[in-house]
């Protein structure tokens, strides 16, 4: 009775992971396949290869995609980090009056969709391009700023900060640590697990973000990876052999980072859930 | 308590913040008082089509000019124009711009300020007329026409051979004829007649356009539905095929692409952009033709519709008077230019003095030494006229939920005048 238990258990498990592997199974067997080949469903491997990595990597900027996406990817996360945590801490370690209602106004802001505020971000950072060098349409600035304050960075950190011991604190203030000393020197590396998954959380963001950076940047050669796939899928005979193989790159590094901290992410993740 | 020395750090703060706030907005950023730009940027979507035509343009056009062409997807561009536009901020946005017929009229209505009219620049009697319609807008013309979406049937003329037809019993035929040939076609070869994408009505549009007739009345804003005798005809020709069990079903572009790659299918109705993707298959070499696409059976139809097409706009900042120039000089009035590019990118313009020209003469051996070209360019001349109007593809999201009554079986009367309410009261 039990082994006919496992049996169906495995048959739903073993459905379960081919219907999650599948797309990726078949977005790296098209990238070695003419572009006629994958429309009609071709599920080996071909020998289209070397020549979809060419046209890649010839006839679009991949590589400066790629340094760009990395990047913005890379300050994205820094500056989201430093700032939800920096926000995070000082929710949870200080006390002042009304902070509560602060932060539910902040976890409110939540719930707004991207789409409602960018109009009027894009007339700001419009205006902005006549007035401040480097901070208007079509610069790095303008890509990162908005997205590097998010609520639920804030939250993810204040929630995981009710874990920190606050005697710490305490013990840093008698040894004469500064405040900003005792969030670098105590916080930060207490919290190592936390920041990893919220590393992997913005990384992801930023590298997968396409509304904003498809309104704001305009010169091709600032274009990030998703804007890069979205052209190659433009044309009216597109070329889904190099569409995959740009999709296979642009996911790598995505992939990395996750299996690199993976370890850290769930800790990081129950973290939250715990506090 | 905050120490005194700490509150000012934060006066000071807030107001710099303040400061560099206002400076932003008070700035005033109308593109008057801006010199003009020494190179000037286009946007379009297609790298082996309209971006390679404006490269070529670029080359003939001799001056020296210094253009910049930017590739975006077409839903991006419209997304990019949208955000740009509404936000009143002109920054960022591209001396010209490609955009789709049937959304033109969204953009210069929302935004007439935004585009600077350009009859000054060429002859708007070279152009197709059917043309001319959905890219002027309050007695202004701010589009310049590019590429024309006239249709053709395209068709397997091994399949149809097996079947019993030749080439002349597709010429000049109604839909109705084409659903009866079309059931024969599948009972002799199994084959597919065609392949549809239920939640894409272009099948339709193409109908009743070759009837003069569209989603609107003349003046691109009152719905049209109910009391529109071409898409009535349009939604039974429909149905019939539907029931007809000739239809290959498919839910996106790809696989649009795989039924005649793979030679699931007999026919693509289609704008004579399709050619290279039917051409991307090798194997198919000299299998296929093009016959004009069916009319529907009342009186004005013709055989002779449009699907798709685009039109260059010019944006109302520094720069326009060099665009506009450029467009004229290139697309609006080379007839050299259009050989060169029907000879090397395929496309096809809607500037008619180009079509007695040689390239368009040219045999295509793909299929089976017809002149594609020039065929297309005589039914191009054909094509019934009409205001695309606001609102296409809002009112068609509403006909595909109909359609899909409509094949289960609600009556047609009630399908259209539904359909009208829900549009009438979506557009108020």
């Amino acid at each position: 009775m039990k082994k006919l238990k496992n049996v169906g258990v495995y048959t739903f498990l073993s459905i379960a992971a081919i219907v999650s592997i599948f797309p990726f199974l078949w977005m790296v067997v098209s990238m070695t396949n003419k572009s006629v080949d994958v429309t009609k469903g071709r599920l080996l491997p071909g020998s289209h290869l070397i020549e979809n990595l060419n046209v890649l990597f010839e006839s679009v900027n991949m590589v400066t995609a790629l340094v760009n996406s990395t990047i913005i990817a890379l300050i994205t996360t820094f500056l989201t980090l430093l700032i939800g945590s920096l926000a995070g801490y000082g929710f949870e370690i200080y006390r002042t009056p009304g902070k509560d209602k602060v932060f539910n106004i902040l976890l409110l802001s939540m719930m707004i969709p991207f789409a409602a505020i960018m109009i009027p971000l894009y007339r700001l950072f419009g205006r902005l391009s006549s007035t401040v060098p480097f901070l208007g349409i079509d610069t790095l600035a303008a890509v990162i700023l908005p997205t590097v304050i998010t609520a639920f960075f804030i939250f993810l950190f204040r929630q995981n900060t009710k874990m920190f011991a606050k005697e710490l604190v305490e013990a840093g203030r008698i040894d004469g640590l500064s405040e900003l000393g005792i969030f670098f020197r105590i916080y930060v590396p207490t919290m190592k697990t936390t920041y990893a998954a919220a590393a992997i959380i913005a990384f992801m963001n930023s590298w997968n973000n396409y509304l904003w950076p498809l309104v704001v940047l305009q010169s091709p050669e600032k274009q990030t990876i998703p804007l890069l796939i979205s052209n190659l899928g433009a044309g009216y005979t597109p070329d889904f052999g190099v569409i995959m193989t740009a999709i296979v790159i642009g996911t790598l590094p995505t992939a990395v980072v996750f299996f690199v901290m993976q370890k850290y992410f769930v800790e990081g993740m129950m973290g939250s859930v715990k506090g | 308590m905050m120490r005194f020395s700490q509150l000012r750090i934060w006066l000071l703060v807030v107001a710099v913040v303040t400061v560099l706030a206002l400076a932003a907005c008070s700035s005033d950023e109308t593109s008057g008082g801006e010199a003009e730009p020494d190179k000037i940027t286009a946007w379009a979507w297609d790298p082996h089509f309209n971006i390679a035509a404006l490269e070529i343009a670029k080359e003939s056009y001799g001056k020296d000019l210094e253009l910049d062409v930017i590739e975006n997807a077409q839903d991006d561009i419209v997304q990019k124009l949208n955000t740009g536009l509404s936000s009143g901020s002109m920054k960022g946005m591209p001396n010209i711009v490609l955009i789709e017929d049937q959304r033109a009229q969204g953009f210069l209505q929302s935004y007439p300020d935004a585009f600077f009219p350009i009859d000054e620049y060429f002859n708007l009697d070279d152009f197709a007329p059917y043309k001319l319609e959905p890219t002027s807008f309050d007695g202004k013309q701010y589009g310049l026409p590019f590429d024309t979406g006239v249709t053709g049937l395209y068709f397997r003329t091994d399949y149809f051979k097996e079947a019993g037809y030749t080439k002349e019993d597709l010429m000049n035929i109604t839909w109705e004829r084409y659903i009866e040939i079309g059931k024969d076609v599948k009972a002799k070869t199994g084959k597919d007649m065609m392949t549809l994408d239920p939640n894409d009505l272009g099948i339709i549009r193409v109908m009743i356009q070759s009837a003069g007739s569209w989603y609107m009345k003349e003046d691109g804003k009152t719905v049209n539905l109910v009391d529109n005798e071409p898409l009535r005809k349009a939604f039974e020709n429909y149905k019939a095929m539907m029931e007809a069990d000739f239809i290959k079903a498919n839910s996106d572009w790809s696989q649009f692409l795989a039924a005649f790659n793979n030679g699931d299918v007999a026919t693509v109705p289609s704008g004579n952009w399709i050619t290279p993707s039917i051409e991307a298959e090798d194997s198919q070499a000299g299998k296929w033709a093009v016959a004009p696409i069916p009319k529907l059976d009342i009186e004005g139809s013709v055989n002779a519709s449009n699907l798709g097409g685009s039109s260059f706009y010019v944006l109302n900042i520094p720069g326009k008077e060099k665009a506009a120039e450029f467009l004229g000089k290139t697309f609006g009035s080379n007839k050299e230019f259009y050989q060169d590019l029907v000879l090397e990118v395929g496309a096809l313009g809607t500037y008619t003095p180009a079509s007695d020209g040689e390239a368009y003469q040219t045999e295509n051996e793909f299929f089976g030494g017809q002149s594609v070209t020039s065929d297309f360019s005589k039914w191009m001349e054909e094509i019934p006229s009409v205001n695309y109007g606001l609102h296409t593809y809002a009112i068609e999201d509403i006909l595909v939920a109909e359609m899909q009554n409509y094949l289960k079986g609600k009556n047609l009367d009630d399908v259209l005048a539904d359909a009208q309410a829900q549009a009438e009261a979506q557009l108020k």
